[in-house]
């Protein structure tokens, strides 16, 4: 009988499995698992980097000082009106989710992550250092907040810019094929390769915005040390180089518009950017909210600009997250400071990570 | 690692079939491709050493140098990295301001009881020489040279603005001074007066910190942060004042200030002695605007003589010695012949280490040599500590805050004195 | 094709075209000699055109230099990488597709959890496990840490998923064993989306910058990525301009030969990727 047959010689579904399964498991458990624990760990404790190396019992246990030592500060309040711009657009982004939600525009998921959003813009701003009171580490906050800012000039830019090229370019004809590729083709540079072309391109002696301002008549700007400036070079190079995924998915995302919606708008005469804003746009939501978590999620990690292009100057004002823990470990030798700040960074990434894999179920359903 | 790299050289032994003992070597210093094995020959520091190095790996009986040069921003990270991964090179340079860290730790060799049987006399060192590579009361690198800020003279902008006297160039004796030989310079050439990097490494904070060290101050005192005082202020309004009155550009950076200089357009470059060769052959050569150089000692503006000084030293990893005698002794060789080089490496412009040396006439000859010996008895430097790294980045951040983004100086200065309290307190 | 259609093409190469300008202008600056440079980046043509031209930077680049190492190890730790992600990757997510076992749940759960984890999250704990083990400046400290990331994993999960149930059933009928239906029935089915994943893989190994910087302290170990990093902080060196934007052609040469190739392949592996790219 050939099912005998086949047992005898094959082995079980289960013994199949655990041997096809065990050696991504084994390097996934020692190279991953395990080292994300291990992190956690280190945050625990007071680790100098070279100490511990000549000494494996340099290091000591101090529970959640590190945390507090770069979270925390002396005679921390909080107030509602700390802050108050940010606060302000906290509550009424609060506001305006509860509405949308019960107005029905807003779906439960998007409404709750406005929400939680909002919440925390409410929330976090309203702590700050009493009078006699400060930041135990006054850099750790700035630092999140650039990580942010870029976040909120690059995810936005890349977003608008992939969008309008994906509606403009999209088609079956040879000429946008090529245009696509174009502009695509930034996208597999490594980040040395482009933040050496972009430090070259802003360098106020020999860089090629400097030539064309001085043809020009006007003196060249210091791009990478002026404050102001500086993030605004980071935050172009970064759209230059990651704009390639974004139209890709928004290309994706205008195939499944049916073209019979496009036909029943032209015979209302929405043809053209009418057609974008009352067809495209609306049936791209789902589109749009993907490539934005995702983009969340890759620009808050952002660090070769940064460490390449203005070391995070001038005055810290491109200084971010990813950088400073570097920083901290390697230069400071600090692995306990730099495995908290570690931890954070893994914590909102998390959440993105989630709300990510909660919009793509609502995508599937 | 070890055997991947005896692996790859066992290759080349294969192929030449000699038999070394393997020495790799860490520096910054820079890349030099044709350094070629003639130490009196080569021009500017990267191509000074590696003409050293080159010339040790030719001559030394049984043993092969492997360089493995980095770049400056990452070295000391690098090379942490290395020592905590257990593959650290077998002998690197380092900073004299570095020692208390890594000594610290137990990281470096004791070279004390070796270095007479390797051909090294300590005795012929200069006494800060000796000083600067001890660590409680053992020896624990080889100097290589005293390095401090100089003032790099355009001597015919001076001159058009009448700032020349008897072939030497009148520098100011106050910051009242500064700002009118400032003015001279500007209104007779149309030329910024000083230029410097103030935009990238710490070449601003270490003119700022000697007009500091010119009041009798310092940045901080033992375990505690003396920044936020009227001496700093001072100091740093004699800096702001040219920038405000647009006399010098806080924006360049280390490779553009470097190229305002050469192409004319700073009467004065602050930098350091690693430099006086590589201007002198560029004033020599008749393409660059620069054609009379002078290298003049940092002028006092305060009370008391002060410039930013360091050594660089060459040090071995303890678990070298400690488990890899053949190396050690190779190695211990290698510094041997660097340590007789010394008047080589001097060529740079940097000041000798060993008192033969500094006495030979060879040394005096050396271009530009009589015009900067005020130095060696004005060099100075921060308090030793274990995070002089992380107070230099403190410094660098908060000046370079005053004067590329306007941050107010009693701001920038409180927060210098609360970040370096909180590292002089970890 | 109307008016409109060519006016809109026409429109949007400007735009194109600009976007072009960084990477001709590093091509370019890469042909010109470095005394030039030195002087004026503007030449010919805002320095666009590389006249006056010359090859010298790249001879330079071959005969001194350590940018052909660093090629070489760029090409082992990513043909390494690819092969590696390949291997674990079309296993293991076969068996979570196809295959019934105890905790298979769980076991999918705990791997979904791995892509929450960022690598910026971990480096410093595989810094010191590797320190322990002596394992950095080797090739393999380089490649494995990208091996653990399960996103492979979940790709060929999903390809394998969709293969409808009777190809497989045939197969069991005739008495061929589980693994022999991998190698021999699945494996081949799952080229295009084992290709997707290999360029993936080789992209992001051919790119990657921050576990490089701190595991390769040594440059026999450096990845051109890394090599081209340390020579941008050596600028004020010897080197010159043109040397280094032609290190930084060389850099990107097979990344770009690679996406003009395989477009097709290359887009849906964007895509697929996504957050990791």
């Amino acid at each position: 009988m050939p099912e005998h047959q086949g047992s005898r010689r094959a082995l079980s579904q289960r013994q199949a499995a655990l041997i096809l399964l065990l050696p991504f498991m084994a390097v996934y458990g020692l190279f991953l698992v395990y080292p994300f624990f291990k992190g956690v760990w280190i945050s625990l404790h007071d680790w100098n980097l070279m100490a511990v190396a000549f000494n494996p019992d340099a290091k000591t246990y101090v529970g959640l000082r590190n945390y507090e030592r770069v979270m925390w500060g002396r005679d921390i309040t909080w107030g509602a009106l700390a802050n108050p711009g940010f606060q302000i657009v906290g509550f009424l982004g609060m506001v305006a989710s509860y509405l949308l939600y019960r107005s029905g525009r807003a779906g439960r998921v998007t409404a709750l992550a406005m929400g939680i959003a909002a919440l925390l813009l409410f929330v976090l701003p309203g702590f700050h250092p009493d009078a006699g009171g400060r930041w135990f580490d006054r850099r750790f906050w700035p630092t999140v907040g650039n990580t942010i800012l870029f976040v909120g000039l690059a995810v936005p830019g890349v977003t608008v810019t992939a969008m309008l090229l994906a509606a403009a370019l999209d088609g079956e004809t040879r000429a946008k094929a090529v245009l696509r590729t174009l502009f695509f083709l930034s996208q597999v540079l490594s980040v040395t390769v482009v933040t050496l072309i972009w430090q070259i391109m802003f360098s106020p002696r020999q860089g090629l915005i400097a030539n064309l301002t001085e043809l020009f008549g006007g003196s060249p700007v210091v791009w990478l040390t002026a404050e102001g400036f500086a993030m605004a070079a980071i935050v172009i190079a970064t759209i230059w180089w990651s704009l390639g995924i974004a139209m890709i998915l928004f290309l994706a995302g205008l195939q499944d518009i049916s073209k019979d919606l496009y036909e029943a708008g032209a015979l209302d005469n929405a043809t053209g950017a009418k057609a974008f804003w009352h067809i495209t746009l609306p049936n791209l939501k789902r589109t749009i909210t993907v490539v934005v978590v995702l983009q969340i999620i890759l620009h808050f990690q952002v660090f070769g600009q940064s460490h390449l292009m203005t070391n995070g100057g001038p005055n810290d004002t491109t200084q971010v997250l990813v950088r400073y823990i570097y920083q901290t470990a390697f230069r400071d030798s600090e692995l306990g400071r730099a495995s908290a700040m570690a931890v954070f960074l893994f914590v909102i990434m998390g959440a993105f990570s989630i709300l990510q894999f909660v919009l793509g179920r609502e995508t599937e359903e | 690692m070890k055997h991947a790299i005896l692996g790859a050289t066992a290759l080349t032994l294969l192929a030449t079939g000699a038999i070394a003992q393997e020495v790799t070597l860490g520096r910054f210093f820079g890349d030099c491709e044709n350094a070629g094995t003639d130490t009196k020959a080569s021009v500017g520091e990267a191509c000074i050493i590696q003409s050293i190095i080159n010339a040790a790996d030719a001559t030394l009986d049984g043993v092969s140098v492997n360089t493995l040069p980095t770049d400056w921003g990452n070295y000391y990270d690098q090379i942490k990295a290395a020592y905590a991964g257990g593959t650290p090179p077998d002998v690197h340079v380092m900073h004299r301001h570095r020692v208390p860290e890594f000594a610290s730790l137990g990281a470096l060799a004791d070279l004390t009881d070796d270095l007479d049987a390797a051909g090294i006399d300590p005795s012929d060192w200069e006494p800060a020489a000796l000083e600067a590579v001890t660590y409680n009361d053992r020896i624990v690198g080889v100097p290589m040279d005293f390095h401090a800020n100089l003032w790099h003279v355009n001597m015919d902008l001076m001159e058009a603005a009448g700032l020349v006297a008897d072939g030497a160039p009148v520098l100011p004796s106050s910051p009242e001074e500064l700002l009118e030989h400032a003015r001279a310079v500007k209104e007779a050439t149309g030329q910024d007066y000083l230029a410097a990097d103030f935009a990238q490494f710490p070449l601003g904070v270490r003119l700022v910190l000697a007009l500091v060290w010119q009041q009798g101050a310092n940045v901080f005192d033992g375990d505690t942060a003396t920044l936020d005082t009227a001496e700093a202020r001072n100091a740093i309004s004699a800096v702001t004042q040219l920038f405000e009155a647009e006399l010098a550009n806080p924006q360049l950076n280390y490779a553009d200030s470097q190229q305002a200089f050469l192409n004319g357009e700073a009467a004065i470059l602050v930098n350091g002695t690693w430099v006086v060769d590589l201007y002198a052959s560029e004033a020599a050569n008749a393409e660059t605007a620069l054609s009379t150089y002078y290298a003049a000692d940092f002028p006092t503006l305060f009370n008391e003589g002060a410039t930013w000084a360091d050594s660089h030293m060459w040090a071995i990893p303890a678990p070298l010695k400690a488990n890899d005698p053949e190396t050690y002794d190779a190695a211990l060789r290698v510094l041997a012949f660097i340590n007789d080089h010394n008047v080589d490496w001097a060529r740079t412009g940097h000041m000798a280490v060993r008192s033969s040396v500094l006495e030979s006439d060879e040394y005096a000859g050396l271009p530009h040599r009589d015009e900067y010996t005020g130095t060696a008895d004005i060099a100075r430097d921060t308090p030793p500590s274990a995070r002089y790294g992380a107070i230099q980045d403190v410094l660098n951040r908060e000046f370079q805050a005053i004067w590329l983004t306007g941050k107010p100086v009693d701001t920038a200065l409180l927060d210098a004195q609360v970040d370096v309290q909180d590292l002089l307190d970890r | 094709m109307n008016r409109s259609y060519y006016w809109l093409i026409l429109a949007l190469s400007i735009p194109a075209f600009l976007w072009l300008v960084p990477t001709i202008w590093m091509v370019s600056l890469s042909f010109q000699p470095n005394d030039v440079l030195a002087r004026t980046t503007s030449t010919t043509a805002l320095g666009l055109i590389p006249i006056p031209f010359t090859p010298d930077n790249y001879i330079a680049l071959f005969r001194f230099g350590q940018v052909p190492m660093w090629f070489l190890n760029s090409l082992i730790v990513s043909a390494g990488m690819t092969l590696a992600v390949l291997a674990v990757s079309t296993t293991a997510g076969y068996a979570l597709a196809r295959l019934d076992f105890p905790f298979k749940g769980p076991i999918i759960v705990l791997c979904l959890m791995g892509l929450m984890v960022p690598e910026q999250a971990v480096f410093i704990p595989l810094y010191t496990m590797f320190a322990d083990w002596g394992w950095h400046n080797s090739h393999h400290a380089l490649i494995l840490p990208r091996v653990a990331v399960p996103i492979g994993v979940f790709l060929m999960m999903q390809f394998f998923k969709a293969i409808p149930k009777d190809i497989e059933e045939a197969a069991r009928i005739d008495g061929v064993g589980w693994l022999q239906i991998f190698w021999h029935v699945m494996l081949p089915l799952a080229r295009p989306a084992m290709m997707t994943l290999a360029i993936l893989t080789f992209l992001y190994a051919w790119n990657d910058y921050l576990w490089p910087l701190v595991s390769a302290q040594q440059r026999e170990f450096f990845t051109i990525t890394l090599g081209l990093a340390s020579i941008q902080s050596n600028f004020a060196q010897a080197e010159g301009l043109g040397r280094v934007m032609a290190s930084g052609v060389i850099a990107s040469l097979p990344v770009v030969v690679l996406f003009l190739v395989f477009q097709r392949y290359v887009v849906r592996a964007m895509t697929a990727g996504g957050t990791k790219g």
